[in-house]
């Protein structure tokens, strides 16, 4: 390995994104849409994002796969090093572009994402003409293989269509084997089945983990859907307004949750036991203007357990267990002792899974 | 695709009837009769014309011995012209005609798509400013304009270089084609160069763009198999009814430069109230216009799959 340790005391991530800040200049001043994050992704292992609109998770991704248009948008900091080496800003590694090779993606909408005028089987054998040099006829057929690999039956057929002819289940298929053509260490999936009904998002997330254990790659979910989450994550990053507020293992997120924002989006899941409450528990207000956003905590003003510093000083990344971070003040020493400091209450911290 | 296309045929053939149709009943009530002239005709020889002509039978009668030599393909001969046959009228001088609109079209058309996409790739930068500027000059100002000034140009260029570099006028060579065509096609590119513009701009933020940037494919490539062919879409759809613009707009172009093209005809026989031949080239003009644009619909068929498979 040629690339630079980014720890000497550890082996580095398979990806690892240090403090990433991007912003977007627009008409009326400029939106700060992620705001220093960090995450690093193992090999083999599932990172979700959860987060609601507008927080910042897809100019996440987007900004390490070089997807946001510049202008308006600008990376103001950070770095993002895949197997040690920088790759943001900068997505063409030794005279080879890293998307699609190494770095695969899928999208929100499979009804948009694909060329409405190109086969599928073309669409599929891109990347690998691209990037592995195949001829046509090679990559086509290679595409056939693919197809049948994300359970699409009579592939062969299916590949001498256009986007049109297919469902939007098809069609997400069709992309995730696209993005896996070249076999890359890590799949982004960008909110992969929020356009599609429940039966077949189910379908999906079983096709992206037996993909994951048969090739081995990481894979980086974004999502809004907790359900999702629990159901595919290792790891879990909770972002608020452009920053994550929690990380940790799916169990520390789900049952030891510690930022009073994942409690909020417990809260919020709706349920179907009878027995059980049937209103819906909204978190109230909205989240913070990011043109302007606020010097303290951005949840602060929705949250039940806000104490004076949350409103001035943004809180520190406190280690809450063994790599369950939350950056909440809460957490903080004197916070506990604090007779100002609310306490949470237990059975939040316990709430059963959904 | 093969029964789309005998579908469209039929379309147009049907359409074809309505022009020959609307024709015939609009010449029928145009005031005047073709045998009202200067020199003061008896009766007697009147009624011997209108025999010969068949002009005494009922109208229901003469549409039908219309429509019946159309069919034949033939449009009579000309009132106005001595021994002139509508035929060979349109057989000498649409051929020159057509030359000129195809090559208008086809420069309008390559032009547009160039510049549209050009404009597109540097927006809000000079090269944008520039042409869209050039495009509302293009739009706005009429063909006998651009003409004439480029005439202008032409014998400038000419007195420059000291010999006949373009021909000002005439018709024989593909020098004498090449500025009437470029002023013909002009206006139609400008508007065309607007259109791919806005289309290209929507390709340009579309999600299918994105997917191929996230497979790595470079940005040449981008633009070559997946903008340019879906942004052209438009453009092609709006290339039928331009045919038809620049084939009348053919008439202006061809009196100023001195062109022996069907317009001057087509003209010229509405003045002297030279009813077959005003039918006869209307008629001929609407077939052609109509299976152009059949032609045009094909050729989206192509392009567009979902258009095809329908």
């Amino acid at each position: 390995m040629t690339g630079v340790m980014t720890s000497p005391q550890t082996i580095p991530a398979l990806l690892e994104v240090r403090d990433l800040a991007v912003e977007f200049a627009t008409y009326g001043g400029t939106v700060q849409a992620v705001r220093g994050v960090s995450f690093s992704v193992e090999k083999g292992k599932t990172l979700a994002i959860v987060g609601e609109s507008g927080c910042g998770k897809s100019v996440t991704v987007q900004s390490l796969m070089g997807l946001i248009p510049m202008p308006p948008g600008r990376i103001t900091a950070g770095s993002a090093r895949l197997n040690g080496v920088e790759v943001l800003g900068c997505n063409v590694i030794n005279g080879k572009d890293i998307r699609g090779s190494q770095i695969g993606m899928i999208f929100q909408d499979p009804m948009t994402s694909l060329n409405p005028t190109m086969r599928i089987g073309d669409q599929i054998a891109e990347p690998l003409q691209e990037h592995r040099g195949y001829s046509h006829k090679r990559a086509f057929s290679e595409a056939i293989n693919l197809l049948s690999l994300s359970k699409i039956p009579e592939a062969a057929k299916r590949a001498r269509q256009y986007p049109f002819e297919f469902s939007g289940g098809m069609l997400q298929r069709a992309m995730i084997a696209m993005a896996i053509a070249c076999k890359p260490s890590i799949l982004i999936a960008d909110e992969p089945t929020t356009a599609l009904d429940v039966t077949i998002q189910a379908q999906i997330l079983d096709l992206l983990q037996d993909l994951q254990t048969e090739t081995g790659m990481a894979i980086v979910l974004i999502t809004h859907d907790l359900g999702v989450v629990a159901r595919v994550a290792d790891e879990v990053a909770v972002m608020y307004a452009g920053k994550i507020v929690e990380q940790g293992s799916v169990d520390d997120i789900f049952y030891r949750s510690a930022h009073p924002y994942t409690l909020g989006l417990k809260l919020a899941m709706p349920t179907n036991d009878p027995d059980k409450q049937h209103k819906l528990n909204p978190i109230d207000g909205s989240p913070p203007d990011l043109f302007a956003p606020p010097p303290g905590c951005g949840y602060c003003p929705r949250c039940p357990f806000s104490m004076k510093i949350c409103d001035s000083r943004p809180p520190e990344n406190f280690e809450v267990a063994v790599q369950h971070f939350s950056r909440c003040w809460l957490h903080h020493p004197q916070a506990r002792i604090s007779p100002a400091a609310p306490s949470i209450p237990r059975e939040l911290y316990v709430g059963e899974r959904a | 695709m093969l029964w789309y296309i005998g579908k469209r045929l039929i379309q147009g053939l049907i359409t074809v009837w309505f022009i020959a149709t609307a024709t015939f009943f609009a010449m029928h009530n145009v005031p005047g009769d073709p045998l009202l002239n200067e020199r003061a005709t008896t009766p007697t020889i009147r009624a011997n014309l209108e025999a010969k002509y068949g002009l005494d039978q009922p109208v229901t009668t003469q549409y039908f011995i219309y429509l019946k030599n159309i069919v034949r393909g033939d449009f009579g001969i000309s009132f106005a012209q001595e021994n002139r046959e509508v035929n060979d009228i349109i057989r000498e001088h649409f051929p020159v005609s057509a030359i000129l609109g195809v090559l208008a079209v086809i420069i309008a058309a390559v032009g547009g798509i160039l510049w549209g996409s050009l404009t597109a790739l540097y927006r809000n930068r000079l090269p944008d400013y520039l042409i869209m500027f050039l495009v509302i000059l293009g739009i706005s100002v009429p063909s006998f304009v651009i003409a004439a000034i480029s005439q202008l140009g032409i014998v400038t260029l000419n007195n420059l270089a000291g010999t006949t570099v373009l021909p000002v006028a005439g018709w024989g060579t593909i020098y004498h084609m090449l500025v009437p065509a470029l002023v013909l096609g002009l206006s139609t590119m400008a508007y065309l160069t607007r259109l791919m513009r806005s289309s290209m701009l929507e390709i340009v933020n579309s999600d299918f763009v994105r997917t191929a940037k996230s497979k790595g494919v470079p940005p040449a490539r981008i633009f070559a198999r997946h903008q340019l062919r879906n942004a052209v879409l438009p453009v092609i759809t709006v290339l039928g009814p331009s045919i038809a613009a620049i084939t009348t707009g053919g008439f202006v172009v061809e009196i100023v430069f001195a062109i022996p093209g069907l317009g001057r005809f087509f003209v010229e026989a509405v003045q002297q109230l030279d009813y077959t031949v005003i039918m006869g080239t209307t008629v001929f003009y609407g077939t052609f216009l109509v299976f152009m644009v059949i032609l045009v619909d094909v050729i989206y068929g192509f392009i567009d799959p979902r258009v095809r498979m329908s």
